[in-house]
């Protein structure tokens, strides 16, 4: 069985392809321009090394979010357009989960994605990815002090903190895919993005409402 | 010959939509899924919004269109997306659907640009003739094109500011008109009287457009005229508004067609809808032995049909994309 692992979220486009359980392809790097224009080629490389053609994809595992909002739709339109068109199963995976697949001692990882003006995308994860904190959009410092200080925990990211101490995800896609192989696969139509922000016009529109109320 | 299905995808702006064209000019199938009314919470397109909302949609459309006419991807000799101009995250959801398609089933990738697209809608009317003189005239564009054959374009002028169905739009919500005013102040137009005093818009010897003069003098008025304590008749506003537009249009239009000596005209893009350029252009053509075409109501706003009609001649040409091709939000050559 062919697993196809596919996250375009975040500036690390990651590429993984499993056989039988065991990880036969990765391709983990940084683009920083250009998505649309690399990820196919990226995608079709990766099935040629592995001598896979595309329809001998079982299972397409691919991250819906949160993150940069562009970079979640092209990954996941080719995906939706693929899993839709060739009848595949498709499982959507959390970009913060993704980044907390990093092996580490602390009790707790918190993975964390910049989201500017002190915000973040950020959650709370034990080592054996269970969700303790679910990913949320919050403010960084209130969302840290408000994590349980009985506990030890590591900050996991792409990004650059200053005045924390962190470190650069390690990401395990193995052990993701292990995690996550009995959920149920979810129509391709209705695999979308999970923002976990409103877009700015909406905000702003509930807010005249909210008033008006 | 062996018969040509071009499926064609459009999402440049607030559109999703899917088309199956035959031989570029035989509708088998078109789904248009229209966001109009969430973004008209917010008096305009969103682009976030919009490309949010592609994303949901994307596969859903295509699967109607496919169903609809009953063919299976196999069946389907290339495809065809518009990859600019447009909002950049809503034509990247079309743009990814067609390459992943097209890599997927080994498919030639015609791209093609919305304003192409716009001037072949006329193609599913009527097979195009040429020479011919393409007037565009939409929400983002204004332009008068000479066109010697398919493919063939001269761009022979164009706004120099705002587009004209801009203008509408912006005089629309001088008017407190909810968006899109456009076709609203059309509507307008027609139970008024040309009583205002506007400006001619850019009346020279040139093929250039330019708006964004008497929409200033439309602002203005209404202002004065409130200051003086007057109310505004929108009826009379919206015709004396309109009948500028429409003098300046058909003027710069017959003249080019006088000029390059070419009888056979051809109006596309979303302001093709407005009844009273339509009525104007049906006139004077007639009167002066002019073969026109516009396309129907529904093929002049944003549709896949027009790209896989545009995109059947772009196949005939060999003009085939990559896998890396990218959107474009600005193209600036046809």
């Amino acid at each position: 069985m062919i697993e196809f692992f596919l996250d375009t979220s975040t500036k690390y486009v990651t590429i993984s392809i499993l056989k039988d359980g065991k990880q036969i392809y990765f391709f983990h790097d940084k683009i920083f321009e250009d998505l649309s224009v690399k990820i196919l080629p990226l995608i079709d490389n990766a099935l040629n090394e592995c001598s896979i053609k595309i329809d001998d994809v079982g299972v397409i595992y691919v991250v819906v979010g949160p993150g940069s909002f562009t970079g979640i739709r092209i990954g996941l339109t080719i995906v939706k357009t693929w899993a839709w068109t060739l009848k595949k199963n498709v499982i959507p995976i959390s970009s913060l989960e993704l980044i907390a697949s990093t092996n580490i001692e602390t009790d707790y990882i918190v993975p964390f994605i910049d989201a500017r003006r002190g915000n973040c995308f950020i959650g709370v994860y034990d080592n054996q990815l269970n969700t303790v904190k679910k990913d949320q959009f919050a403010n960084f410092e209130e969302f840290i002090n408000n994590i349980d200080n009985s506990k030890t925990y590591t900050l996991v990211t792409y990004d650059n903190l200053e005045n924390y101490k962190y470190i650069t995800p390690k990401i395990d896609v193995i052990k993701l895919i292990k995690k996550h192989k009995n959920d149920k696969p979810i129509n391709p139509h209705s695999l979308n993005p999970n923002y976990l922000k409103l877009t700015e016009a909406e905000e702003n529109f509930n807010k005249k409402n909210d008033k008006k109320n | 010959m062996k018969d040509i299905y071009i499926l064609a995808i459009e999402s440049s702006c607030d559109e999703t939509s899917a088309s199956i064209i035959k031989n570029g000019n035989e509708e088998i199938s078109t789904v248009v899924l229209s966001q109009m009314d969430t973004h008209a919470n917010y008096g305009g397109v969103v682009p976030e919004i919009a490309s949010r909302m592609h994303v949901e949609n994307i596969t859903l459309v295509l699967e109607e269109t496919l169903n609809k006419a009953n063919i299976t991807m196999n069946e389907i000799t290339a495809i065809a997306v518009t990859y600019g101009p447009g909002l950049i995250g809503s034509l990247l959801i079309g743009v990814e659907a067609a390459k992943t398609l097209a890599y997927i089933y080994h498919k030639p990738l015609i791209p093609v640009h919305h304003i192409i697209g716009h001037i072949y809608a006329n193609n599913l009317k009527k097979e195009l003739q040429f020479p011919l003189i393409a007037l565009v005239i939409s929400g983002g564009h204004t332009e008068l094109v000479y066109m010697e054959n398919h493919y063939k374009f001269k761009k022979i002028g164009s706004t120099l500011d705002d587009a004209v169905g801009e203008a509408y739009d912006k005089v629309a919500r001088v008017l407190n008109l909810p968006y899109p005013g456009g076709p609203l102040v059309d509507a307008l137009a027609h139970k008024g009287e040309d009583t205002y005093n506007l400006p001619l818009p850019l009346d020279d010897d040139s093929y250039n457009f330019s708006f964004s003069g008497i929409k200033s003098a439309v602002i203005n008025l209404k202002h004065n005229e409130e200051q003086k304590g007057n109310t505004i008749n929108k009826e009379n506003l919206a015709c004396s508004f309109q009948n500028r537009i429409i003098k300046v249009i058909t003027k710069k239009t017959m003249k080019a067609l006088n000029e390059y000596n070419v009888n056979k005209l051809i109006i596309a893009g979303g302001v093709a809808a407005n009844k009273g350029i339509r009525n104007e252009f049906e006139q004077l053509c007639d009167i002066n032995n002019i073969d026109l075409i516009i396309p129907a109501i529904n093929r002049c706003t944003d549709n896949a049909a027009m790209i896989g009609a545009a995109g059947y001649y772009a196949y005939q040409l060999n003009q085939f994309a990559k896998y890396d091709l990218n959107a474009k939000s600005n193209i600036e050559n046809l």
